[in-house]
């Protein structure tokens, strides 16, 4: 790429003034971050409370019939789940490939990562008949001498997102210990230090320490890195297991990660770009950032048309009148046809912004098409689980999906419970990675002295990786 | 252990403060002994309780106790504090229990057990039900004194075992809540006593001979009730009784007396019809003896081989009917146009050649006319013309001239009095009701079984002139439009509660014997006339005394009379009369009268599918049932065809704007493929406006635009779409086409001569990696559904309902796709949408033994039984749902809410003891009648014997007229099993899904008329199917190419 790359950094990193600034950022004083959380409070309560609505009263409030049995909750549990997945993708994947940028942003994406999975975890169970009963799904030696169905991908699913959560939750914790060390060393009030003091787990930055951090950091992220691919590829066998046309397909599992990456990263673009203005990130998030998870969008994004593409043509070369039907004309022209080709066009259109470096470094377009990106994304799911059910094999039970205001509730209300979470991620904990960043600066600097003392070129980039690792 | 813990945490309490302060307690009296006890220790001594610092022996004691925790309360323990905590508990908890609401319930064993009630086993009782006044014989199967489902009597004529979709849902309307409980006058409480001595008593002391009385009763054919009229116009000769029927037969009745000289009605063989023209006749579906017509019908054409013969049928409807959709050659014709296509028939045939000039030379309706002629010719004394009941009077007599010409009277039609009472007299003309109550000399007025304020044509205001009536009483079963007209409203018995007698289409008498004690002290019409002849008033006595001096003297003939349901030999006789001369050109000169195309629509008015002419209008069970063709639940709409809706610029649930002869009404349009163009059907039975709560508000009443005096149809209709008004109609199929997928498969007779096994590649084995697991021990259910049988009536639908506990949830969730009946019948038009072909295919779970539902779900809720039952573990389900969306039948039902809380007591009873009732989040589906299979193999087993062949017989499989659904064990068949098994057009839909379904399908085979000669080729084929080469060597004449021409 001929274009030269914002740094990864601006350069010099002032402590301990950058470490305060970041655990205690004033926008966590501000009216806005007031208003917003009310608002977002606002809308996870009705979320709880439609949830217990829901639980009360049966599944007969939504919109869900025979033959359409899942609709919105299930397509917001797989949009959850997939944004989930760039937090994952940008701290382990990344930490693998010795993308030392990411420094920056992972924190945030990790958070972002968690409270998906919240909401994720949470609409498998509201969608059964008897959410009481959920417990079944998980392998207990019951007193009934009853196992779960091993056959059945569901419990599977239970498995991944449990293992999932518990494997985010640590990693994120993880990467946050030395942190919290700071801000139980930094934080005004004595209150704030002595809880920090606990969950900063004794800290005290030794050698030692830090060997055994560095390693255990390592290896959880070798063990996140395969749950990127297998929790999303379970996901996608929930529908490719079975025989409907449209959900039977061999292409789901890859098809179904490459697109969940791409919704996360759209997410972590979507929450980046206003809490670096707000937090005043920007000497640590910079364009350089923006840019790379633009590239990654790019990326993901022809990976996505490509599923898309192979998908249609499969249908086409399968010979099989119901499953051309389904694809080429229940899609293209039935009654989720607006939706159909609104999605394809939000998702295989946006992405080709970004071939152009000005775009991606221009804030208000990568917000806007991320936006677009992640309503897209939002669509594609219920066009896969609700225009295939309403399709099925037999036409005389056809019958169309109308979402009701419960359904609509529910899904904006998980956005309300999410921006929640996130908003008091924002206040309590350190939002970039301290020690990351401390030492993405050494290296930064270590990289320009070398270079001017032993006349080695000095990247542009910033980027001095003479090491094989950071810190 | 909390309340041990409430005493401790009271005595540490005080401890505290002993510790603290020693001398504060003294006044408590155990402070000193702390003192001295704690004087005895030095620093480092610890205790850790006070108990253990005194050491007092019942610590001691309380220490060697194993459990010291199981200790009750020591008296002395009690302080204010604890005592009052654990007041407030229990008071907290007191209310928490009463949340729980336990019903009282009562659970009593018989003092004396009757030897023949076992608790838990069932028993089946011969009754029958009338409908129209025609009843059809029952077996009605009660759990401990409580009726839970009914079934054909299989030694009735009119039933042969089948039942109908009314037969099977009367259970239903026994314990409906909204039926009248007890007497009401002035709409206040009263008593039967007070009824008699206040209405009855004056109305029997009468001195006029009657002349201000005046009796609105149903149509009858009970010898008893007829009995019972006769004594009282004996008493009472001046006594007016009117029969109350907007469904009489009023043309065919005038046909024959004009014809024969008397009301006569045709009896119909379709046994021996090898060509069947049916003009604008439902003779399978909604006519007198359709379950009788439908059996035999369809066992013309079981063609399990393809050198069976085939009967032919030819159908002219104005909308599609359910004997229209087993129709080979179907002609889609205005209602008023049928006479002309009749005397052009006759006139093709060979009768009055006047009658040529009635249908163009060029035309549909020629080529239909010369297609059945051609048929009827050939098969002179094996064929069969029959006529709808309410087409006019010339009509019936040019159908009785061509059976007459054909040689068919005697042999497949013959002539019988109508068995109904006066029927087609002037007392059943409601005009002359209304004539009379206009006159003002009734002054008391009795309706019985009737509700002529609703279901009577809106000019003749039947209702404002009962109103105007002093002293009026109506015995009902709901306080219904009449009811509420009339000061007293006393209960009518619903037949399972009631004795009585009733005569089948053919004249043989039915016994009707009650099952329960009547729930809310209804009474029949016999013990009301009784009463008003002031004789016994008891069911059982009139009954039993009227048949000892008509036949059924001894006790044993009564006895077995009531056992088997029906007296023998009592059929009227029939008899073959000659026409009366001149009759045959006066109803063609008739036909020729009405004008080809008469200006302005045509709306014709029917009986509907699921409420008939409003009696079944509160029954939940047949308002949520869809009707056969349009597939519309709660409520009726105006059918239009595609291309009227088009010109009319509607589409279905549009509101149109109906107004004839100065009368108008609002009613949403359904567009039905194979309606007549320019026509408009509006059903009967909605819009109610008595106290029924289901019926209430649903749909539109159509009895106001109906004028009085015209046959059910009239032209000059003007139809318009009122802007903006669109009422969404509850419909169970969206989708009309099969898409070309091998769901429910059909030929012509020719094609399956040609290929017989053109279903052989939609069955048998496929390639597998896996071994299919062997279904060999024991019995393997299975079932075999002939779709060339099925006419698409729904009584499985009804069986299945009430067998099954499948509940009833509404028409706005029917609307949201959510209707819960375990089998439905699939409707699918196929070519031209004007002139559809129909093919129906009862659909319900395949019992795959490669079930798509079992592997997804996770929790083992639905498994595979090993005798190849696709099982479902109601209490095991949480609900995923994942076996719908994997089941490409999309058959299992999911309980989206708890569709069950609100049954009334009474509605309960009606519950099948034997079935589960689901609640909220689960799935549901058909069961192949498990409980059925279960029953009949703990017989077996308990007698040491082995399933027999047909031992077990599912609810749908019982109650179906044609015999179209077969269903037993593979390893142990019966031979019609074992038959259909090995018939060359089963296969199983959407086979190439694999899943190996344990119910399979009979290929439809339809017999359409070979393309007449090149010369006379006008004819359009009207099922819009490929029609067969003109000269095929196998030609297919009518019953199977026998060359009988």
């Amino acid at each position: 790429m001929s274009t030269a790359l914002p740094p990864v950094i601006h350069l010099p990193l002032r402590e301990p003034e950058f470490s305060d600034h970041v655990i205690s950022p004033p926008f966590v004083e501000s009216r806005r971050w007031w208003v917003l959380l009310v608002i977002s409070g606002m809308g996870a309560a009705v979320f709880i409370g439609l949830f217990f609505y829901s639980v009360t009263l049966g599944p007969g409030v939504w919109g869900t019939n025979i033959p359409v049995g899942w609709a919105f909750p299930i397509v917001n549990f797989v949009w959850w789940i997939g944004i989930g997945h760039a937090g994952t993708f940008i701290s382990a994947f990344l930490i693998l490939l010795n993308q030392h940028w990411r420094g920056s942003i992972n924190r945030l994406a990790e958070a972002m990562t968690l409270f998906a999975l919240v909401n994720a975890g949470l609409f498998p169970v509201l969608h059964l008949g008897r959410q009481w009963f959920f417990y079944w799904l998980v392998p207990y030696p019951a007193v009934t001498g009853v196992w779960p169905q091993f056959k059945s991908t569901l419990p599977w699913d239970v498995a991944a997102i449990s293992t999932y959560f518990l494997v985010s939750l640590l990693f994120w914790y993880l990467g946050l210990v030395p942190d919290l060390a700071t801000a139980r060393d930094r934080s005004p009030g004595l209150w704030r230090r002595r809880v920090y003091g606990i969950f900063a787990l004794g800290w005290r930055g030794t050698a030692r320490q830090w060997r055994q951090h560095r390693s255990a950091y390592l290896v959880l992220a070798g063990l996140a890195t395969p749950l990127v691919i297998s929790v999303h590829s379970i996901v996608s066998l929930d529908f490719a297991i079975a025989l409907l046309p449209g959900w039977h397909s061999t292409i789901f599992p890859p098809y179904f990660v490459v697109g969940a990456i791409y919704s996360g990263l759209a997410m972590v673009l979507v929450l980046m770009i206003p809490v670096r203005k707000w937090l005043r990130l920007e000497q640590v998030i910079t364009d350089r950032h923006l840019d790379g998870l633009a590239k990654l969008m790019l990326v993901t994004g022809v990976m996505l048309f490509y599923s898309y593409a192979i998908e249609q043509f499969i249908a086409w070369y399968s010979a099989s009148p119901i499953e051309s039907y389904q694809y080429l004309v229940a899609r293209t022209r039935g009654p989720y046809a607006p939706f159909f080709w609104a999605m394809a066009a939000g998702n295989l259109l946006t992405p080709n912004l970004f071939w152009s470096s000005r775009l991606r470094r221009n804030q208000p377009v990568l917000f806007v098409a991320s936006l677009v990106v992640l309503a897209s994304m939002w669509g594609e799911r219920f066009i896969i689980v609700v225009a295939s059910l309403n399709r099925g094999a037999l036409p005389s039970s056809w019958a169309i999906y109308i979402p009701t205001w419960v359904d609509w509730g529910i899904l904006l209300g998980s956005f309300g419970l999410f921006l929640f979470l996130f908003l008091l991620f924002l206040r309590f904990v350190p939002t970039v990675a301290l020690s990351e960043v401390r030492a993405l600066a050494h290296e930064v600097e270590e990289g320009r002295r070398r270079a001017m003392a032993g006349g080695v070129a000095a990247r542009p980039d910033g980027q001095a990786d003479s090491l094989g690792r950071i810190a | 252990m909390s309340d041990v813990n409430g005493v401790r945490a009271s005595a540490d309490d005080r401890g505290d403060r002993g510790v603290g302060d020693v001398g504060d307690v003294g006044n408590d009296g155990d402070g000193g002994r702390w003192a001295s006890a704690l004087a005895h220790r030095g620093g480092t001594d610890f205790w850790r309780g006070l108990d253990e610092l005194l050491d007092t022996p019942e610590f001691r004691a309380r220490l060697a106790r194993e459990f010291p925790d199981r200790a009750t309360i020591p008296a002395e323990a009690w302080s204010r504090r604890s005592f009052l905590k654990l007041l407030g508990a229990s008071v907290a908890l007191a209310g928490a229990g009463a949340c729980i609401n336990v019903p009282d319930e009562r659970l009593l064993p018989y003092v004396d057990q009757p030897p023949e009630a076992t608790p838990g086993t069932v028993r089946y009782y011969a009754t029958s039900m009338t409908v129209g006044g025609l009843a059809t014989g029952l077996l009605a199967e009660s759990h401990v004194g409580r009726p839970t489902k009914l079934e054909g009597n299989p030694l009735h004529p009119a039933s042969l075992g089948a039942a109908g979709v009314y037969e099977q849902a009367s259970l239903l309307q026994l314990y409906d809540p909204d039926r009248l409980r007890g007497v009401r006058h002035g709409g206040r409480r009263a008593s039967w006593q007070q009824f008699a001595s206040e209405f009855i008593t004056p109305a029997a002391r009468r001195q006029d001979g009657g002349a201000g009385l005046l009796l609105v009763v149903g149509p009858t054919s009970s010898p008893l009730e007829m009995a019972l009229l006769a004594r009282l116009r004996q008493r009472f000769p001046a006594v007016h009784v009117h029969f109350h029927d907007p469904l009489a037969p009023v043309g065919a009745l005038e046909g024959a007396r004009r014809a024969f000289g008397a009301p006569l009605l045709p009896r119909h063989d379709l046994d021996g019809a090898d060509v069947l023209v049916l003009v604008e006749s439902d003779l399978l579906g909604s006519s007198p003896f359709h379950l009788r017509h439908a059996r035999q019908a369809a066992g013309r054409r079981r063609m399990l081989d393809p050198a069976d013969s085939m009967s032919r049928i030819h159908a002219a409807e104005s909308a599609p009917s359910v004997s229209g959709t087993l129709a080979d050659e179907r002609l889609r014709a205005r209602a008023g146009e049928m006479p002309r296509l009749l005397a052009a028939l006759l006139a093709a045939v060979g009768g009055a050649p006047a009658g040529r000039a009635a249908v163009p030379e060029d035309g549909r309706e020629r080529g239909w006319v010369d297609a059945a002629a051609r048929d009827l010719l050939a098969a002179r004394g094996r064929s069969l013309v029959a006529v709808g009941e309410r087409q006019p009077w010339h009509a019936h007599v040019l159908a009785h001239a061509i059976n007459a010409r054909l040689g068919n009277v005697g042999r497949t039609v013959a002539y019988a009095p109508s068995v109904i009472a006066e029927a087609g007299g002037r007392s059943h003309d409601p005009a002359a009701l209304a004539e009379l109550l206009r006159g003002g000399a009734v002054d008391t007025l009795l309706v019985a079984g009737a509700n002529p304020a609703y279901s009577a044509p809106g000019e003749l205001e039947l209702g404002r002139l009962m109103a105007a009536v002093p002293n009026a009483a109506c015995m009902s079963m709901y306080v219904d439009e009449t009811a509420r007209l009339c000061g007293w409203v006393v209960p009518h018995a619903h037949y399972l509660e009631a004795w009585g007698d009733a005569r089948a289409y053919d004249g043989t008498v039915s016994l009707v014997q009650p099952l329960i004690q009547p729930l809310w002290e209804g009474r029949t019409l016999a013990e009301l006339l009784a009463m008003l002849l002031d004789e016994q008033p008891d069911g059982r006595t009139l009954i039993r005394e009227h048949w000892r001096g008509a036949g059924l003297p001894g006790d044993d003939a009564w006895e077995r009379a009531l056992q088997r349901g029906i007296v023998d030999s009592t059929e009227t006789a029939t008899s073959a009369p000659a026409l009366a001369a001149g009759v045959e050109e006066a109803a063609v000169a008739a036909a020729m009268a009405t004008p080809a195309r008469a200006s302005g629509m045509e709306v014709v008015f029917r009986q509907d599918a699921s409420v008939r002419a409003g009696e079944f209008a509160n029954n939940a069970w047949l308002q949520e049932l869809p009707d056969p063709l349009t597939k519309l639940t709660w409520g009726n709409a105006a059918q239009l065809s595609p291309a009227t809706a088009a010109r009319l610029g509607v589409e279905a649930g549009d509101v149109l704007r109906l107004s004839l002869a100065g009368r108008e009404l609002e009613m949403p349009a359904i567009v039905l493929p194979g309606h007549a163009d320019e026509s408009v059907s509006v059903h009967f039975g909605y819009g109610r406006e008595g106290e029924e709560r289901v019926a209430r508000g649903v749909g539109v009443d159509v009895y106001g635009l109906w004028p009085a005096g015209a046959p059910p149809f009239a032209a000059g209709l003007a139809v318009e779409r009122v802007a903006g008004k669109h009422v969404p109609l509850a419909t169970t199929q969206e989708h009309w086409s099969m898409e070309q997928r091998p769901a429910a498969l059909a030929a012509t007779l020719e094609e399956y001569r040609a290929n017989p096994d053109f279903a052989r590649p939609q069955r048998g084995r496929q390639l597998s990696l896996y071994e299919p697991y062997a279904y060999d021990q024991g019995d393997q259910w299975a079932m075999v559904v002939d779709l060339s049988a099925c006419i698409g009536c729904s009584a499985c639908v009804v069986a299945c309902q009430a067998e099954n506990n499948v509940p009833v949830v509404g028409a706005e969730q029917v609307r949201r796709s959510r209707e819960m009946h375990w089998i439905r019948v699939d409707r699918y038009f196929g070519g031209d949408p004007e002139d559809p072909s129909v093919t129906l295919q009862p659909m319900l779970c395949q019992h795959c033994e490669n079930a798509p539902c079992e592997y997804v779900c996770p929790v083992n809720a639905t498994v595979h039984s090993p005798d190849g039952l696709n099982e479902m573990t109601y209490n095991r389900c949480v609900g995923t749902r994942f076996c719908s969306n994997n089941c490409p039948y999309k058959v299992r039902r999911f309980n989206w809410f708890d569709y069950n809380a609100e049954l009334g007591e009474t509605e309960r009873l009606a519950r099948n003891p034997d079935v589960t009732v689901r609640e909220r989040g689960v799935m549901e589906k058909c069961t192949f009648c498990v409980q059925r299979i279960r029953r009949a193999q703990q017989a077996a087993q308990v007698e040491g014997r082995k399933l027999a062949p047909g031992e077990v017989v599912t609810a749908c499989q019982q109650t179906c007229p044609t015999q179209a659904i077969t269903f037993g064990s593979l390893t142990n068949p019966t031979d019609d099993l074992l038959q259909r098994m090995a018939a060359r057009r089963r296969y199983a839909a959407l086979h190439e899904l694999g899943t190996r379904p344990r119910v399979n399908y009979l290929a439809r085979i339809d017999n359409p008329a070979p393309t007449p000669p090149v010369a006379d080729a006008r004819g359009v084929d009207a099922r819009g199917v490929d029609a067969p080469s003109a000269d095929t060597a196998t030609g297919t004449t009518p019953a199977g190419g026998g060359g009988q021409a």
